[in-house]
């Protein structure tokens, strides 16, 4: 049993198994990593393809520059080259690498070189390493070249050995994710040897530069770098490597990071410090800010840099978390516990000596309260100014002024209001009320207020009050003390007045926005139908946010256009190819991301609980704010589970329709079937027994049988003729004559019929003698009238039954009255529905429940109207009633 | 020998028209019934040799008609079926109903399957005497089985499956009666079972099995012996 539990435990972490599994439906990335340009990075790529193409290899070159080295060139022969794709940059034509054509050619090895490389504006992404992502998530093999000192941890480093600022810089995570680092290795003298003879391209115009930067001292330094990023990979691989083979490991350090943030300059470097710190323990490490729950955090500025900072974290492999709380030690303690955090990384500011003495700054009280983790400070450089941008906020001129008038005003009113009293009483506390003149200054003018307020207070109750009147002088020591006593309170009441109205106001804005959100919410919840949804989602969102907004959904396949506001917004061609973007990969795209920034709108995704429902687009112009931003997100997931409810509905819909559709088939089946098997029994049963019993029976019996056999025939082709009617209807195939009926003709013809087939009933007719003509086809309007008594037959009881023809105004009515059971209201629009009968529940009525549906059919293509009157007389029976228009006699030839 | 009295329940006129004259002239005396309610007073108050009942009736189902029928009734019952209702034909004859007709039907094949049914009339379960039909003899008392003389060995349940057909000779049995009576409620549905060893049971006793002329089968329904010719 122990060996079992030994077995178990040694298994696989299946993790790392699953990570693996997932990398290997990826492509490939190789990285040729070089100290500095000129150490032959490309030459040994190229030379690696060269053997690679030789054993016969799927490797094209799509990008390559060889500076016009012709040892590089040379290494080309031989090697497929895809064309480059060009586009014009600042009045320059530039030549680029084409994604397309290599997403199109599908080798299994594309070589890019210069991973660092930004592409010009118009291209989906703006980085190279964003495309050759791209190649990779497409399955495609990619190997590029890349120095050192473009790698983002390392921009402040290379800066500060090399003196020059790095712009092109590649986030740390695509080297961290490369499958394979080669490290292309020159010492620096060789090096700087290349650079003497020439081999070394450099672009001209960097000539000082070059000289800066090729100095032993530096080419030494970046080599150090390249060679320890790459040995840390290695120790990477190798505990991979012991993971996934269930080896023992000392394998990690164990070490976890929690990086501190704030809004300062001094963040981005802690940030890089922390990177580089946590890569060299090989620790995971998480970047956080912490917010005041009380106060509207901050400025856009602030929030913007936060928001920068993060997403340099995120390239640099961290995580990223906001916090709130107003306790920072505390609330930075907590995560870092639950995080099982071991180090916290901070930094902090240069202070004065009075600051030091007021207050322990963050880092202090941080070390004083951490127990069991190391706290690593971050300074910041001698010169560097930390500190002048934390200045305070400068009030608007106009805040100043209304500041100044609400401050004056309230003071002046407590002046007069305590000259007024002093004059009645010998009041001791005059300076009360000027603190209730600070008070209000500070509730309805803010901290600025109050402080004026305060100020002016003191001077005015010193000028005013206090002996020697209306001078600045105080005579008795303890009015000073007092008048000191009341500056102190005024301003802190006034301070804590202000920061109350400040939290009020706060409160009021997220309520209302708490509002929009839950009206928003309700209207939707209101709305069933995704056309509604997505009509009220856009126009919300534009009126929220104050800028265009687009709404797409995948329709038969493709994304389009669902809805848009204001309504006749276009999208170009980027645009909608950035919402597909969206659509396939789940992510942001367009305007301020990394796919297709120069699309107007910024597209994201629509999640429901299964799947994408949609993508919305949003215009840009400035950065949304954090109010706006998370209003943003929560509309969209509402909309996203509202789109999703409303698509399940549609299906429910559609399946109900199927459902339907189904059951009238088989009520057409088992129509057809009964309607044509009862007769069928009936003529074979009476043949079989006319034949087998024939001579045993009396004659009367036999010319019964011979009648029945007789009439269930006729039955039998009248149904046909009934399906063969109604399928002629159904195609649309019927086209009515358009001569000269007499109805009169017509109703006698049809009437004739059915005395012909129900000998015994009695059919009274009534036409009016000077009925006009009318335009049809007199074959199919004795169909109808045959159908309608047939009906009144089987429906009628044994009353007599009435057909009346006569002018209404510009239209000739014709109706059949019967006098049986009726219709009940609710079915009087049913009856001319296919199949539908009166009677018996089974199914089994007599008839076939096409006659009405077909008379329908035939009196509307004649361009007539039909409908049905229960009950017809004295609560009895059922009028059908029909009524055609007038033809006008002028266009009738004499004969 | 006294008339036969048949009771017809259709509520199609035109079925009673033609299959009264018809059942009068075959020597039978013929009562009508309309409904399902009509039927079941017909039977209590006429007493009726034979019913034929169509399942699709206006005010009940044929096969409730059947269900109050065999609680206190044993009268012989043949069914009036279409192909399309085949489950309710099943489900009818395991209620007990004795047999059924298919629409459209001839006079004859109605004509002979009453007469099947009047014969066995109240002796459902009898064991009946030695019985022959297309040279096959089966003797239920010695329990012995032979073809043209020559003993044909059978293991138990295919002996048990011939003689349930036997007793019911001329009658269609179904499927469910004949899982259920010889192998037991558990299996009513095996019906592999049943194929493999009627399959057996034809090359024992069948002149040529690819041409059963003794056990019948009964499409969808079930099996039937052959009459005695």
């Amino acid at each position: 049993m122990a060996d079992d539990d030994r077995n178990h435990d040694r298994r696989p972490d299946p993790d790392a198994l699953l990570a693996l599994a997932e990398r290997d439906r990826r492509g490939k990335l190789t990285v040729f990593l070089g100290a500095a340009p000129g150490v032959g990075k490309t030459y040994a790529m190229l030379s690696r393809a060269a053997r690679l193409r030789a054993d016969g290899a799927d490797i094209v070159v799509g990008l390559v520059e060889t500076h016009g080295r012709s040892e590089t060139a040379g290494l080309l022969e031989g090697l497929e080259v895809l064309p480059r794709t060009r586009a014009s940059h600042r009045g320059r034509v530039l030549e680029e690498f084409d994604l397309d054509a290599a997403l199109k050619r599908r080798p299994s090895i594309v070589i890019v070189d210069e991973l660092a490389h930004s592409n010009p504006d118009g291209f989906r992404h703006p980085k190279r390493h964003q495309d050759i992502e791209e190649l990779i998530v497409a399955g495609i093999d990619v190997w590029t070249a890349l120095n050192i000192q473009h790698l983002e941890s390392l921009a402040d480093l290379v800066t500060q050995i090399t003196g020059i600022t790095v712009r092109e810089r590649v986030p740390d995570v695509v080297l961290k994710r490369a499958d394979e680092v080669l490290l292309v290795d020159l010492s620096p003298s060789e090096l700087i040897e290349r650079l003497k003879e020439g081999k070394v391209y450099l672009p001209e115009s960097a000539n000082r530069a070059v000289d800066r930067f090729f100095r032993l001292g530096n080419l030494t330094a970046l080599r150090e770098l390249a060679l320890r990023r790459t040995a840390d990979r290695v120790d990477d691989q190798m505990v991979d490597y012991l993971k996934q083979n269930a080896i023992d490991g000392p394998w990690a350090t164990g070490e976890r990071l929690l990086v501190c943030v704030g809004s300062d300059t001094l963040s981005e470097k802690v940030v890089r410090v922390a990177s580089r710190l946590a890569s060299g323990l090989n620790a995971p490490w998480m970047v956080v800010s912490i917010e005041r729950p009380d106060r509207e955090v901050e400025t856009p500025e602030r929030l913007q840099r936060i928001e920068t900072l993060f997403r340099l974290a995120e390239q640099l492999g961290a995580e990223t978390r906001r916090v709130i709380g107003s306790d920072f030690v505390d609330e930075i303690l907590k995560l870092a516990r639950r995080e099982h955090a071991t180090q916290i990384v901070i930094g902090t500011r240069r202070r004065n000596r009075l600051n030091r003495f007021l207050s322990k700054s963050l880092p202090e009280a941080l070390a004083k309260r951490a127990s069991g983790f190391g706290v690593y400070i971050v300074t910041p450089e001698a010169g560097d100014a930390g500190r002048s941008k934390r200045t305070l906020p400068v009030p608007q001129l106009s805040s100043l002024w209304l500041a100044t008038v609400i401050a004056v005003g309230f003071v002046a009113i407590a002046a007069a209001i305590g000259k007024v009293i002093d004059t009645i009483v010998d009041l001791p506390n005059i300076s009360l009320l000027f603190l209730l003149a600070v008070l209000g200054a500070s509730v309805s003018g803010g901290y600025l207020a109050a402080f004026l307020a305060a100020i002016l207070s003191t001077l005015a109750y010193n000028f005013l009050f206090i002996d020697p009147l209306h001078t600045f002088t105080i005579a008795a020591p303890h009015e000073v003390f007092a008048l000191f006593v009341f500056l102190a309170v005024a301003i802190i009441a006034g301070g804590f007045a202000s920061r109350i109205r400040e939290q009020a106001e706060i409160a009021g804005t997220r309520a209302a926005a708490l509002q929009s959100l839950y009206d928003f919410s309700r209207k939707l919840a209101g709305t069933a139908k995704t056309e509604d949804a997505i009509w009220l989602t856009v126009s919300h969102l534009q009126a929220r946010l104050k800028r265009k907004v687009v709404l797409l959904l995948p329709r038969q396949g493709d994304l389009s256009m669902a809805a848009a506001w204001p309504p006749d917004t276009e999208l170009d061609v980027t645009d909608l190819t950035a919402a597909r973007w969206t659509h396939d990969k789940r992510e942001l795209a367009g305007h301020g991301t990394g796919t297709l920034p120069n699309s107007r709108f910024e597209f994201r995704p629509l999640l429901g609980p299964h799947g994408i429902v949609g993508v919305c687009g949003i215009e840009h112009r400035e950065d949304l704010d954090l109010n706006a931003e998370r209003a943003l997100t929560a509309i969209l997931d509402q909309t996203a589970i509202a789109l999703d409810r409303a698509r399940l509905a549609e299906e429910t819909v559609q399946q109900a329709a199927r459902l339907e559709g189904e059951r009238y088939r088989e009520a057409l089946l088992s129509s057809i079937s009964h309607d044509l098997r009862t007769p069928l029994a009936t003529i074979t049963g009476a043949v079989t027994g006319l034949r087998q019993l024939g001579e045993r029976m009396t004659a009367e019996n036999r010319d019964d049988l011979l009648q029945s056999i007789e009439e269930e025939s006729g039955r039998m082709s009248r149904f046909i003729a009934n399906l063969l009617d109604m399928s002629r209807i159904e195609a649309g195939t019927l086209k009515p004559k358009q001569e000269w009926m007499d109805v009169t003709d017509v109703v006698q013809s049809a009437v004739e019929r059915t005395r012909k087939y129900a000998p015994g009933r009695l059919i009274e007719t009534g036409i009016a003698p000077d009925l006009p003509l009318i335009r049809g086809d007199s074959v199919l309007l004795s169909q109808v009238l045959f159908n309608l008594l047939d009906n009144a037959v089987k429906y009628g009881g044994d009353e007599s039954i009435n057909v009346y023809a006569r002018r209404d105004g510009k239209d000739v009515l014709i109706s059949v009255t019967d006098l049986g059971k009726g219709v009940s209201t609710e079915d009087l629009d049913r009856i001319f529905e296919k199949f539908y009968r009166r009677g018996k529940p089974d199914g089994r009525a007599p008839g076939t429940g096409l006659g009405l549906s077909i008379a329908r059919g035939f009196v509307e293509a004649m361009g007539g109207r039909i409908h049905a009157e229960s009950p017809a007389w004295k609560k009895k029976g059922t009028r059908i009633i029909m009524r055609f228009p007038v033809a006008e006699p002028a266009t009738m030839e004499p004969r | 020998m006294t008339v036969s009295r048949i009771l017809v329940v259709d509520d199609e006129p035109q079925i009673q028209r033609f299959l009264k004259p018809a059942l009068t002239a075959a020597g039978y005396e013929v009562i009508e019934a309309l409904t399902g309610a009509e039927a079941l007073k017909a039977v209590a108050t006429q007493a009726p040799d034979l019913v034929i009942l169509d399942l699709g009736l206006p005010d009940m189902d044929g096969k409730d008609v059947i269900a109050s029928l065999r609680g206190w009734s044993e009268v012989p019952i043949v069914i009036l079926s279409a192909r399309d209702r085949e489950s309710e034909k099943i489900a009818a004859l395991d209620l007990g109903a004795d047999d059924y007709v298919e629409k459209p039907f001839g006079i004859g094949e109605l004509t002979a399957r009453i007469r099947n049914a009047l014969r066995h009339r109240g002796r459902r379960d009898a064991i009946p005497e030695i019985m022959e039909v297309d040279g096959l003899t089966i003797d239920p008392i010695k329990r012995l089985v032979s073809r043209d003389g020559d003993t044909v060995h059978l293991t138990p349940k295919e002996y048990d499956l011939l003689l349930l057909l036997t007793r019911h000779t001329g009658r269609v049995v179904t499927h469910r009666t004949l899982l259920t009576t010889v192998w037991g409620p558990a299996h009513s549905d095996d019906l592999h079972y049943l194929r493999v060893f009627i399959g057996q049971l034809r090359q024992k006793i069948e002149r040529d099995p690819t041409q059963p002329r003794i056990l019948r089968t009964e499409p969808g329904a079930g099996y039937r012996m052959a009459e005695r010719d």
